[in-house]
């Protein structure tokens, strides 16, 4: 008893060098503790809304960042695959542009090649034509002065010998002209 | 130097000094200062939150915010149940704002000169034990609440209490174990004492034994005990923040840790 009583002295001699007042101490400590309530009521909650408000949207700009570099992937790729497309339909417009003006060259030099051909046959037609028309009319002006030399010479031989040769001549002379 | 020294008739008293009693409650010097020191600070947080809610910022609200956000941060990292860490914010933030603005005060010029009835008026509430084991005694125990919430309280409680009889060891680690939340609760509160202490006493002490040159030379002590109040705000904040979730994160008595000399010894029999 006298020990306990000694320390219970001991201690409250202590806890007096230090300082420590019971009553001092509830009045700190109740004291914080309101302090704490009215800051978690009043003040924290404002700067918590603020903090998140700002963590909200660095994230929503994250999130559209990466929304935008997915879009603009999708889109690179899409334009990738235009552009090979497009690549695939002008290697197949020139090949069959090239097939076309092959066969368009083809074909306009068969019909040149006929055209000359059936230009030709005219022409050679129509020179034979010619050539037969010339002869028909050869033919024909022989005739002719044969029988205006035959028809001459016989009138001539009926009337007089030196008749005969100016029939003759002039006959030729016609002939001539 | 020492005759000058006596001249001064310095006197350091551990325990803070009364100057007044109000119904038989003492108030203090370091009661004083600790209301000044408060009212700043929730002038400063009001002030914040009001033009943080018009949506109005400058830069000191601006400042308030980033060190809000940090210590928010800081908090995130150290509690893994968001839940939690966001209940456990306003008593860390607040010990943190209170720690810094009240241990700054203790570099207010007049510190130890300005008295009323042979007191000084000035003294940090951070040195006084009264402030220090308060806090300490709060963080502990709401660590213990927290812990009771998440675990329970049986299985808080076998975190301390183990059959002696059926395991030893680990009858013997609870006992280490509630030693340690002891020792954990009065290191908080004496480190800040002592700190906070220390700095004013050595403060006084420099601004004697420079007598006039005080005015060049106390400047850098004071600096220097700016740059520790803001490191011993930061440890109370931080280790009220690592006790908590200690407490969450106790393992069962089922389940042995990896660094208990439980499992050090079963290592031991496995490997022989």
């Amino acid at each position: 008893m006298l020990a306990m009583t000694q320390f219970a002295a001991a201690s409250n001699s202590l806890f007096g060098v230090l300082g420590i007042d019971w009553k001092l101490l509830l009045l700190q400590i109740v004291a914080f503790l309101l302090l704490v309530w009215l800051l978690g009521k009043y003040v924290y909650p404002w700067l918590l809304k603020s903090v998140d408000a700002r963590k909200q949207a660095i994230e929503d700009t994250l999130e559209a960042a990466d929304e935008a570099k997915q879009k603009a992937d999708k889109a690179e790729k899409e334009v990738a695959k235009m552009l090979q497309k497009a690549r695939e339909q002008a290697a197949d417009i020139i090949t069959t542009a090239k097939d076309e003006a092959t066969a368009a060259v083809e074909n306009a030099e068969t019909k040149a090649r006929q055209h000359a051909e059936t230009i030709v046959s005219n022409a050679q037609a129509e020179i034979q034509k010619n050539i037969s028309a010339a002869k028909r009319e050869l033919y024909n002006e022989t005739l002719d002065l044969v029988a205006a030399a035959t028809e001459k010479v016989t009138v001539g031989a009926l009337a007089k010998d030196s008749l005969d040769e100016k029939l003759v001549s002039s006959a030729l002379e016609d002939s001539k002209s | 130097m020492i005759t000058n020294f006596a001249a001064f008739d310095l006197h350091v008293s551990i325990g803070s000094q009364t100057i007044w009693t109000i119904f038989g409650v003492p108030i203090t010097n370091a009661v004083v200062t600790g209301f000044f020191g408060t009212l700043i600070m929730v002038i400063i947080l009001f002030y914040a939150a009001g033009k943080v809610k018009h949506g109005k910022y400058n830069r000191f609200v601006g400042l308030v915010q980033w060190v809000f956000e940090g210590l928010l941060a800081q908090i995130d990292s150290i509690i893994p149940d968001a839940k939690l860490a966001r209940k456990i914010t306003p008593l860390a933030v607040t010990i943190f704002f209170s720690v810094l603005v009240n241990y700054w005060l203790s570099v207010l010029p007049g510190l130890d000169s300005v008295k009323i009835n042979g007191v000084p008026v000035l003294r940090s509430v951070t040195a006084d034990l009264n402030f220090t084991l308060g806090l300490a005694l709060i963080t502990m125990v709401t660590v213990q609440a927290y812990a009771i919430k998440h675990l329970g309280v049986l299985r808080n409680s076998e975190r301390y209490f183990h059959n002696p009889i059926k395991d030893p060891i680990g009858a013997f680690e609870g006992l280490l174990e509630l030693v340690g939340e002891v020792s954990r609760g009065t290191a908080l509160a004496l480190r800040l004492f002592g700190n906070a202490f220390a700095g004013e006493v050595l403060l006084i002490v420099i601004a004697l034994l420079s007598s006039y040159a005080s005015t060049v030379v106390l400047p850098v002590f004071m600096g220097f005990e700016i740059f520790i109040g803001l490191i011993q705000a930061y440890v109370f904040f931080v280790l009220t923040l690592i006790f908590t979730a200690l407490a969450q994160s106790s393992h069962g008595p089922d389940e042995i840790s990896p660094h208990s000399p439980t499992a050090a010894l079963q290592t031991v029999a496995k490997q022989e």
